[in-house]
């Protein structure tokens, strides 16, 4: 009886929490609104015809009422836009293979509380994380390496993330360590614990991490622009760069390079086109994105 | 589900394990020429978001059997903060290309690092390009220390900009072009209250214009200045020997304001000049929103441009007028610079023994192989000529790869480097053509022509005058807005008080550092 009357004082909301349910949910509403409104505008200009850019709207917000695939048909008939994004998926590729392939066992190190200088190796870690060494020592090691013009350039110098190696790293130490103690006992070594018994319980954070991973890769704008010289090496961001620039060009010229389509649209075409990868990639993994950092935020 | 894992983890392993060989790829690999001197090139886009020329490109060919010159190019970013990053990262590492495209800012602090060749001999061994590109000005703006560090070569067209009024509507009220600011705001009142439009509707403004501030056009910016050369205010200095300093000292310049103020009050500027952008300005007068503005010739009359307005006003027709004369008979436009755009050599290059051979290569530019070439693409794939001798887009086979065809751009990326504002290709960029529903004949070239004969302000150099610090250039543009909006009272005691504590701040500084520049650089007229 008692235990009834206990459950149901949880499930009944009172006045207050109803307000404040009805406060967050407006709350809410109102963050849609205000993210939807820029993309949803985004979208319909992308869509508009020629003649009706840079004229009235004519009731063209909600949905336009002549619909035009002009940009996005110069756009993939681009061979710029195309190489642009192959690249884009070579640096988003190799860029999350070659981070987690060092952040994981780095993480796992970290995450082992016997390991011996455990506390100085971690603040080695975190010294260069604070304390920045800025834009030129990178560009001199980047050089050095002979890496200048090279796709590698833009993903290994920021491989490792030290915020996503601490955040994995508290996953793993979140791990019962009576599973290594009984994988040790069988004698596994490290390498056999991590692969057999920590990876595989590991899905949520390597997914998290991943996506935070290829995430940065594939709007790396600036890297791209620092280190590659070579046209047929620039990924998305730059030639989106290049597009979004282009706002006073039909000031010198009768044209531009995406023939007849127009600019204002070549423009949005092209930012949601490049938002795509990630717009479909996001509803996959975000069961996986909260599990993962939250379990990574809170140890034990 | 352990076996997925296993097989992501094995992926990701290959996947990492293959990168390096893989994504170390690029075009540093490639191999020089047998014999051929490489010259590595960044050099600023004509058309940044069409892509470089492709590597089988004839004009890197003509480059090798002419000159034997292996040609690298690399297209700069597109924005110039962007430029300078790349250059300035480069130039840390002594890793600066043969020859490329440079900011004079950038350059100045390059030069005493010992990065840059100076290029004051190279103009005798360059004779048609330095005929063609260089006069005294422009072999001026690049010297430190007496000698010369960059190439500045011929950049935008100036004093491309003018005073446009909207003819039809000053026909509908029976009223005639303004002459001076009295008339201008009566016209100003007319366009915004006496519905110029015969719609029937209070939906029209007498100025159009948005904040496009400059170094050489501080605030209220570009849009207003033929308001402002009414008063003898116009732009961020006066670089008259007898005057030069910061405008904003002048008291034609409180004068302006006091005229812009009353614009604002009576409110017959468009309400949203704060908060439009470029592209909202321009679309706010193809809109019919306004009947007078500061526009550039070809944002104005070239054909897509013009083309909306042309749809949605097709008995619409805009003409350039004079600027208005203020009380003491001044009128200008607005001030005019000489623009530039400076390519340098790395030190590098010179110790490296390049520099004779990178002044063989901009002189085969300048000349008539290399001008067309690079201009236009090659005749009778990019271009034909007309009867009068101008390249033009018809009868190539295929009109994609024409100049101005999509695909056809990508040969033309090093247009910049080879143009000098000459006829050739102005009526080339600038062709007549017949609008789409009115049948008017238009010319961006007309258009310009024009506006380069009303008045002006001679300012050339000014741009290249020392900036205020973001804290006193936030102060300076913030407190403007607000005597024109009204949170500070615009009065004589007011204004004297906020100049003062501009001085205090800053300003005075600022306008001693610039007075003192313009004077040692030559700069004053």
């Amino acid at each position: 009886m008692v235990k009834k009357r206990q459950t149901s004082a949880i499930i009944v909301a009172t006045k207050s929490d109803k307000l404040f349910d009805l406060l967050v949910n407006l709350f809410l509403l109102f963050m849609l609104i205000v993210i939807t409104i820029p993309l949803w505008s985004t979208i319909t200009l992308s869509f508009r015809p020629n003649a009706y850019i840079g004229s009235n709207l004519q009731g063209m917000f909600l949905a336009p009422w002549k619909w035009s695939t002009a940009a996005y048909k110069a756009l993939l008939g681009n061979a710029g836009f195309i190489s642009a994004f192959k690249n884009s998926f070579k640096i988003l590729i190799g860029g999350v293979a070659t981070s987690l392939f060092l952040t994981i066992p780095l993480a796992y190190v970290l995450s082992i509380q016997s390991l011996p200088g455990r506390r100085y190796l971690t603040i080695l870690i975190i010294v260069p994380y604070v304390f920045n060494v800025g834009l030129i020592p990178t560009y001199l090691l980047v050089t050095k390496l002979g890496l200048i013009d090279k796709i590698m350039a833009v993903f290994l110098p920021g491989a490792i993330s030290t915020y996503n190696t601490l955040i994995m790293r508290s996953f793993f130490e979140g791990i019962p360590n009576e599973l290594k103690e009984s994988a040790r006992i069988d004698g596994a070594s490290e390498i056999r614990i991590l692969l057999m018994v920590i990876l595989p319980l590991s899905k949520a954070i390597i997914m998290t991490i991943g996506l935070f991973y290829g995430v940065g890769f594939w709007n790396d704008f600036f890297h791209a622009m620092l280190y590659l010289n070579s046209n047929k090496l620039q990924p998305l961001p730059i030639l989106l760069r290049n597009i979004l620039m282009a706002s006073g060009m039909n000031e010198f010229v009768e044209v531009h390079a995406f023939g007849d389509a127009p600019i204002a649209a070549i423009k949005a075409a092209s930012v949601f086109m490049s938002a795509i990868p990630m717009i479909i990639a996001y509803p996959f993994i975000q069961k996986y994105f909260t599990k993962g950092t939250l379990l990574g935020s809170v140890k034990g | 589900m352990r076996k997925h894992m296993s097989m992501l983890l094995v992926l990701v392993a290959i996947l990492a394990l293959i990168a390096p060989p893989l994504f170390s790829q690029g075009a540093a690999d490639k191999k020089a020429s047998e014999g051929a001197t490489v010259i590595e090139l960044w050099y600023g886009a004509a058309v940044t978001e069409a892509g470089p020329p492709p590597e089988d490109w004839v004009g890197f060919q003509i480059i090798k059997d002419k000159l034997n010159i292996d040609l690298r190019i690399t297209a700069l970013p597109s924005s110039e903060g962007d430029q300078d990053v790349k250059i300035q990262a480069a130039a840390a590492a002594n890793n600066l290309p043969d020859l490329f495209m440079v900011r004079r800012d950038v350059l100045a602090r390059l030069v005493p690092q010992g990065l840059i060749a100076s290029v004051d001999d190279l103009y005798a061994k360059m004779p048609i390009r330095t005929a063609n590109h260089y006069d005294e000005v422009s072999r001026r703006n690049a010297v430190f220390n007496g000698k010369s560090y960059g190439l500045s070569d011929p950049g935008a067209i100036i004093k491309n900009e003018g005073l446009l009024i909207r003819k039809d509507w000053l026909d509908n009220l029976g009223l005639t072009v303004p002459k001076t600011t009295d008339e201008l705001f009566a016209v100003m009142r007319a366009f915004t209250f006496n519905d110029p439009d015969r719609n029937g509707k209070n939906d029209t403004w007498g100025y159009g214009s948005f904040e496009e501030v400059g170094n050489y056009e501080a605030w209220p910016g570009r849009r207003l200045q033929p308001i402002f050369g009414a008063f003898d205010a116009d732009g961020t200095w006066d670089m008259t020997t007898s005057n030069a300093g910061l405008s904003v000292f002048k008291d034609g310049f409180y004068d302006a304001m006091t005229y812009l103020k009353r614009m604002v009050d009576e409110g017959v500027i468009d309400p949203n000049w704060l908060s439009y952008k470029k592209d909202d300005f321009r679309a706010a007068w193809k809109q019919g929103r306004f009947g007078i503005m500061r526009e550039q010739n070809a944002a104005f009359a070239a054909e897509s441009n013009y083309a909306p307005f042309d749809q949605n006003f097709p008995n619409g027709e805009w003409i350039v007028i004079d600027p208005p004369k203020g009380p003491k008979g001044h009128a200008s436009i607005g001030p005019y610079t000489a623009n530039f755009r400076v390519y340098a050599i790395s030190a590098k290059a010179e110790k490296a023994g390049k520099k004779d051979k990178i002044a063989e290569l901009l002189e085969w530019m300048a000349s008539d192989e290399g001008y067309f070439l690079l201009g236009w693409g090659v005749e009778g794939v990019n271009y034909t000529f007309d009867a009068n001798g101008i390249p033009v887009a018809d009868g190539v086979p295929n009109p994609e790869y024409s100049f101005t065809g999509a695909k056809g751009q990508v040969v033309t990326q090093l247009r910049n480097m080879v143009f000098y504002n000459g006829d050739v290709e102005l009526y080339a960029r600038y062709p007549t053509y017949t609008t789409a529903v009115s049948k008017k004949q238009m010319s961006a070239l007309d258009v310009m022509r024009e506006m380069q004969t009303k008045d002006w302000t001679p300012s050339v150099g000014s741009d290249t005058l020392p900036t205020p610090n973001a804290d006193l250039k936030r102060f300076y543009e913030q407190s403007l807005s607000e005597f024109i909006t009204g949170k500070r009272v615009l009065n004589r005691a007011n204004w004297n008080a906020w100049l003062d504590e501009f001085k205090k701040l800053g300003g005075q500084a600022w306008n001693d550092a610039g007075v003192a520049f313009a004077k040692e650089n030559n700069l004053l007229n």
